[in-house]
């Protein structure tokens, strides 16, 4: 007769065979499990604090994608997601062949080659000007006031730039009046909208961005300032020849979360900046999908717009974060 | 090369005072030791003479010329730090090069001078990478290396070596050491490790607590410590501290009279600090020593020698004596013996040297 096998508990063999190729085929077996449970019960404080996060990404990021499938269908809101047909590229072929939308991505670029031009290096010169004063309350004040406007609502910022730009009771025409200039009405002229805008962001963004830059110049070792010194370096070498290539690994960390959002041309901003007499040069991606979704309730083709610009910022911040990596050693992962 | 002088060098932060008014001489080509605990001032006395602290008062010189307003690139000193403050972004050879492309030296010359120093340190073969492809040894190495280059009046080391695992450092202070001897700089170096400042230096500065406790040889320091504080900072094992009553032949230490080679006669009764170097006691009785009952608490054993841990009425005392390649017949020891001419007497108040009767 044949001898029953049994395991170490006491359990047929056979079963603890199937027992374990179940488990195996599920991608653990027993002391993964216990290992994985005893990890989550001892580190069960900073899952809970991931938590919110998490859901965060889900509900907001993750949930709405469902719903970028209505790039691909005819959609209609009482048929639903589900229940729209597919009519695969055809929302895309619109896209490139209507003149507006490939007015507003021009536009969307020339305004973010603007953004990385002049805002991007705006918040590293302050950080480095912000380094260089020695009188640290004179160094306090003048940074609350540049980091104060981050703090302001984006309407009352363009409110602000509205009245700046007024023609009548604006700040800019009243000085270009003292010279003799005739009144411009700079918010309906399209020449002016880039500046403007690019300008504003400066204004409101870059006092705030240079935290991290002064972060950054905060973790450079005082011995390396020190060795220069001794070395008969001035302050002018120092930052460049020591703090600029200190904090380079962070300048192209931001630099590529930069390049991530060239697509994501502040929106808010615009909407309350632009008029259609600015169009020409003040619609973005961001306003035409807008106008079409919201507006015009071309849900679909909206949704084309908007995956087209999310495509675009994919590529742009895995070729950035490629070239990075390989030629500074710096990369976001 | 150039000497160095420090005369009357006061360092004040407001109103406190970390450096009280010292006076000390480098020669030429000499190598200084400035040794002591933390917080003692010497690493601020070092940043003093390299110009990255103010002088508060008195006066430093260097080849004869007053330094005290002078910029740290117009003194001719080349300083090697702690924690080597290596340039991450730049490779070996524009690291040391860094000094040179400031002063403007050509490039030419610059290229040759680092192909020098590099063959003279073993780095010509890194000298394309970067700081955080070295070991702790090579960075250190680059930092010395960056010094060189500029071909300096003086060389300062802030505690260059404490970075360093215990075998690396021991390699890189015969590595300073022969590169002195070689470049015939004067240097001034700043450690906590006296066996760091006794195997370095021509003469060791013992600081404590902002002042100069002893300035000399580490022999001179060694076997004739000016005070307590020395004699307990410098020696490893330090020097057993045991207090003790002159008598009319010797020092009474408890039950136990250990004999004194000098006439202290007219000394008896009073009170005295007793200093033994462990490595000066034996285990068999000498012409000329007394015999010491101890208490054996733990014996650690190095190799051809071991430290006897043990206690005498109320003190404990460490002790080093040969094992001769065995250290069993150890565990039975009850007593030492203490050489009369190797017993050193403090001062009980204020612990300053006692020379009776010499």
């Amino acid at each position: 007769m044949a001898e029953e096998h049994t395991s170490a508990a006491g359990q047929p063999l056979q079963e603890a065979v199937i027992e374990a190729q179940e488990a195996r085929r599920q991608g653990f077996n027993d002391g993964q499990l216990t290992r994985l449970f005893d990890h989550f019960k001892r580190e069960w404080q900073v899952y809970a604090m991931l938590l919110p996060t998490i859901i965060w990404f889900l509900v907001f990021l993750y949930k709405p994608m469902y719903g970028l499938q209505i790039a691909f269908k005819d959609y209609s809101i009482f048929r639903g997601v589900a229940g729209s047909p597919w009519v695969g590229l055809e929302h895309f072929q619109t896209l490139f062949t209507n003149d507006q939308f490939l007015r507003a991505v021009g536009n969307t670029i020339k305004i973010s080659a603007l953004n990385l031009i002049f805002g991007f290096p705006a918040p590293i010169i302050l950080a480095l000007m912000f380094n260089e004063v020695l009188h640290a309350s004179y160094k306090r004040t003048a940074q609350t006031i540049v980091y104060l406007p981050h703090f302001i609502s984006s309407v009352i910022i363009a409110g602000i730039v509205i009245t700046a730009f007024s023609p009548t009771v604006g700040i800019v025409n009243t000085i270009m009046g003292w010279f003799g200039l005739d009144p411009i009405y700079f918010l309906t002229r399209p020449e002016w909208f880039r500046p403007i805008f690019v300008g504003a962001g400066i204004w409101q963004e870059a006092g705030f961005g240079s935290i991290i830059f002064l972060a950054a110049i905060a973790g450079v070792s005082p011995s390396l300032y020190e060795s220069a010194v001794v070395d008969g370096a001035n302050r002018w070498q120092m930052m460049w020849k020591i703090t600029i290539p200190s904090i380079l690994p962070t300048i192209l960390i931001m630099l590529i979360i930069r390049i991530g959002n060239v697509m994501e041309v502040s929106f808010e901003l615009v909407i309350l900046l632009y008029q259609p007499a600015t169009y020409e040069t003040a619609d973005v991606v961001n306003t035409w999908i807008y106008r079409q979704g919201l507006q015009s309730g071309q849900y679909d083709l909206a949704a084309a717009g908007g995956l087209f610009n999310a495509v675009v910022a994919f590529v742009l911040v895995m070729t950035a974060n490629t070239l990075s990596r390989r030629f500074s050693r710096t990369s976001l992962w | 090369m150039a000497g160095v002088n420090l005369s009357k060098i006061v360092k004040a932060y407001g109103s406190v005072q970390v450096v009280h008014g010292i006076d000390l001489m480098v020669e030429e080509k000499e190598f200084v030791v400035l040794v002591g605990p933390s917080g003692c001032g010497k690493s601020t006395t070092l940043r003093m003479i390299a110009g990255l602290e103010e002088i508060t008062a008195g006066d430093l010189t260097i080849d004869e010329r007053r330094m005290n307003r002078v910029a740290p690139k117009d003194r001719d000193v080349a300083m090697v730090f702690q924690n080597y403050a290596l340039y991450p972004h730049l490779n070996v050879a524009d690291n040391m090069a860094f000094g040179l492309r400031i002063r403007k030296m050509p490039g030419a010359e610059i290229k040759a001078t680092i192909k020098d120093v590099a063959e003279v340190l073993g780095l010509t073969e890194y000298l394309d990478r970067r700081p955080a492809d070295l070991s702790g040894g090579q960075r250190q190495r680059v930092a010395m290396g960056r010094a060189i280059v500029r071909h300096p009046k003086v060389f300062l080391f802030d505690e260059p070596l404490s970075n360093l695992d215990a075998k690396l450092r021991t390699q890189m202070r015969a590595e300073i050491k022969r590169l002195h001897n070689r470049l015939g700089v004067t240097s001034i170096y700043v450690t906590h490790d006296q066996v760091e400042a006794m195997t370095l230096a021509d003469r060791i500065v013992v600081m404590n607590d902002g002042a100069i406790e002893q300035v000399g040889t580490p022999m001179e320091l060694f076997n004739n410590p000016a005070n307590t504080f020395v004699a307990s900072f410098l020696g490893s094992p330090p020097m057993n501290q045991l207090k003790g009553t002159l008598t009319a032949s010797g020092v009474r230490i408890g039950a136990t009279e250990i004999k004194l080679s000098s006439a202290i006669s007219s000394h008896a009764g009073r009170d005295v600090i007793v200093g033994i170097r462990p490595e000066h006691v034996t285990l068999s009785a000498g012409a000329q020593s007394s015999r010491l009952p101890i208490m054996l608490d733990l014996v650690e054993p190095l190799g051809s020698e071991a430290l006897l841990h043990a206690r005498y009425e109320d003190a404990t005392m460490v002790f080093k004596v040969d094992t001769n390649g065995d250290i069993d017949h150890l565990s039975g020891v009850s007593e030492v013996h203490v050489p009369a001419d190797t017993v050193k007497l403090f001062d009980a108040e204020t612990g300053i040297a006692l020379h009776l009767g010499a």
